[in-house]
């Protein structure tokens, strides 16, 4: 199982550099990860081959490699059923906010509930781009998939990974774009 | 005896520390450094000693006692200068051992000497021994230039390793090391200023981290950050963390980057 993935990340990542065979994942690598243990091992050797390329490009990727990576992130956005991208802002509002959850104040700042962080850009005012439909969608992909915008960005895929459901980031992004939402009403919490 | 009056210390610290947290209540802007010098300070002021202090206190007991099955104290242990020379041994650590065949660093290195000298079985080495020692040895590198520079073949395997688990990155929330500590060096992840390897990352462990009231040595620092990004994280005394900390120190010497007090004393 375990084994087939891998192979096909090193296909993967061997095809997108434009070498055959190119490896990433080192024999020597994979015996030192797993000596640290099962439940290490698990996760480190489970890389799937765009975190691969993330890796072996040490997060920049050549030009060549950039655009049908992109491609791909897009393709992984799944939408909530019904296709509603704006949900409930009070409930965003504790998925923003919180250490466990969305975590975003510890890389943002513009929440009035939180000190932000600054390895992202401010999102301060957010709401300020308005509620189109195309401010609306971006606001969504990006979250559910920064990879399709920021390629091996640190922002987590929330939507890909697992972390948030489509329905949650629907929420947060009501809390940053919906006119009555706390984000948007309030001034940001500051240093 | 000597281990009553260090309960009574630390009781007085503890003490120092409720106080501190007392009083930085309602304050909402911190500086992270200014807080962690005002925080040791307390604890100069009540106590008259510092956490790290006593932990260290602890392991000299520790390392001069005669124990384990082979009743021998660890005075004997190479630490890469020789039998018992403790002077500036973390500085060069981890590094190369012929005894053990393997690269080691200062928490692999007490268990080596645990178990080949005083005859411990691995599974019997307690951790809180281990880093009481660790806290020990490392107060005689205090303030010390770091000089970590892979030498030996085994060195730059070890090395090279920890570069590739630096770039590696997995998990649901695709985390590796240079996302943090090299794109965003010098940026803030909430109130915590981030440092990148060559600006000296990993020079301040052994620490006490007076919001966790615990010593932290550099492995329990690293598992902290795998913890913190939702990734188990590798057992303690194995290679990642060697790798890891073999890359994180050879580029601080390379930043030509000090230990600062050791223990160290931070949030
Ligand atoms: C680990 C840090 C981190 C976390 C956590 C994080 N982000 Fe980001 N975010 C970033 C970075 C960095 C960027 C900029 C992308 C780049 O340049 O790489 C970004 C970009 C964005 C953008 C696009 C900014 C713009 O001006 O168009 C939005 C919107 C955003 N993040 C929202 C969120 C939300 C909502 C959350 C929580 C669900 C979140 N972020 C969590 C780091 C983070
Ligand atoms: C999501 C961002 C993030 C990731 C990923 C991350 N760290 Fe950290 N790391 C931090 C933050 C924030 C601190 C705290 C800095 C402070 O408070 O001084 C820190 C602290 C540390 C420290 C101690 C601070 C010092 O100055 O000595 C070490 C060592 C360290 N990290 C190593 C690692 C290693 C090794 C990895 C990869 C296994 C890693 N980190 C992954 C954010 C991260």
């Amino acid at each position: 199982m375990r084994r087939s993935y891998l192979i096909s990340a090193l296909l993967l990542v061997g095809l997108a550099s434009g070498q055959p065979g190119a490896t990433y994942i080192t024999p020597e690598l994979q015996r030192l990860i797993q000596a640290g243990g099962q439940n290490y091992a698990n996760v480190l050797l489970k890389q799937a081959p765009d975190q691969a390329l993330c890796s072996i490009h040490r997060n920049r990727l050549p030009p060549e490699v950039l655009g049908p990576f992109i491609e791909e992130q897009r393709r992984l956005i799944k939408y909530p059923e019904g296709g509603r991208l704006m949900g409930d802002w009070k409930r965003g509002e504790a998925i923003y906010n919180t250490l466990a959850r969305g975590n975003c104040f510890s890389c943002h700042a513009g929440s009035p509930l939180n000190i932000g962080g600054n390895v992202g850009p401010s999102l301060e005012k957010y709401g300020q781009r308005g509620t189109s439909e195309a401010v609306q969608r971006y606001t969504y992909e990006v979250i559910y998939n920064p990879w399709a915008y920021f390629p091996c960005t640190v922002m987590y895929r929330f939507g890909h990974g697992g972390l948030l459901k489509p329905e949650e980031i629907a929420d947060v992004v009501a809390y940053l774009l919906d006119p009555s939402s706390d984000f948007n009403t309030k001034p940001a919490l500051r240093r | 005896m000597r281990k009553n009056r260090l309960y009574r210390v630390l009781g007085l610290a503890l003490l120092g520390f409720a106080l501190g947290v007392a009083l930085t209540q309602g304050q909402q802007e911190l500086d992270p450094y200014k807080e962690a010098e005002r925080q040791r300070e307390l604890f100069r002021q009540t106590a008259g000693i510092l956490p790290g202090e006593l932990y260290a206190a602890q392991g000299e007991e520790l390392f001069h006692a005669k124990r384990g099955p082979k009743q021998v104290s660890l005075e004997a242990c190479d630490f890469g200068l020789g039998p018992g020379k403790l002077e500036g041994a973390l500085t060069q650590l981890p590094r190369y051992f012929a005894d053990t065949k393997r690269v080691e660093d200062l928490e692999t290195r007490i268990v080596s000497c645990m178990v080949r000298l005083q005859g411990f079985k691995p599974e019997e080495v307690k951790r809180d021994e281990v880093k009481a020692l660790v806290a020990y040895v490392a107060s005689k590198s205090s303030e010390m230039p770091i000089n970590v520079v892979p030498r030996t073949s085994q060195e730059i395997a070890m090395y090279n390793l920890g570069r590739e688990l630096w770039y590696h990155r997995a998990g649901d929330r695709d985390m590796n090391c240079a996302i943090c500590h090299e794109a965003y060096a010098g940026r803030k992840v909430r109130l915590s200023p981030v440092r990148s390897p060559r600006q000296g990352l990993s020079n301040e462990w052994p620490a006490y981290r007076f919001e966790a009231d615990k010593l932290y040595t550099l492995q329990d620092r690293i598992a902290f950050c795998y913890e913190s990004v939702g990734i188990h994280p590798p057992d303690y005394y194995s290679e990642p963390y060697i790798a890891l900390s073999m890359y994180m120190l050879a580029e601080a010497t390379r930043g030509k980057n000090r230990f600062t007090e050791m223990p160290g004393f931070t949030r």
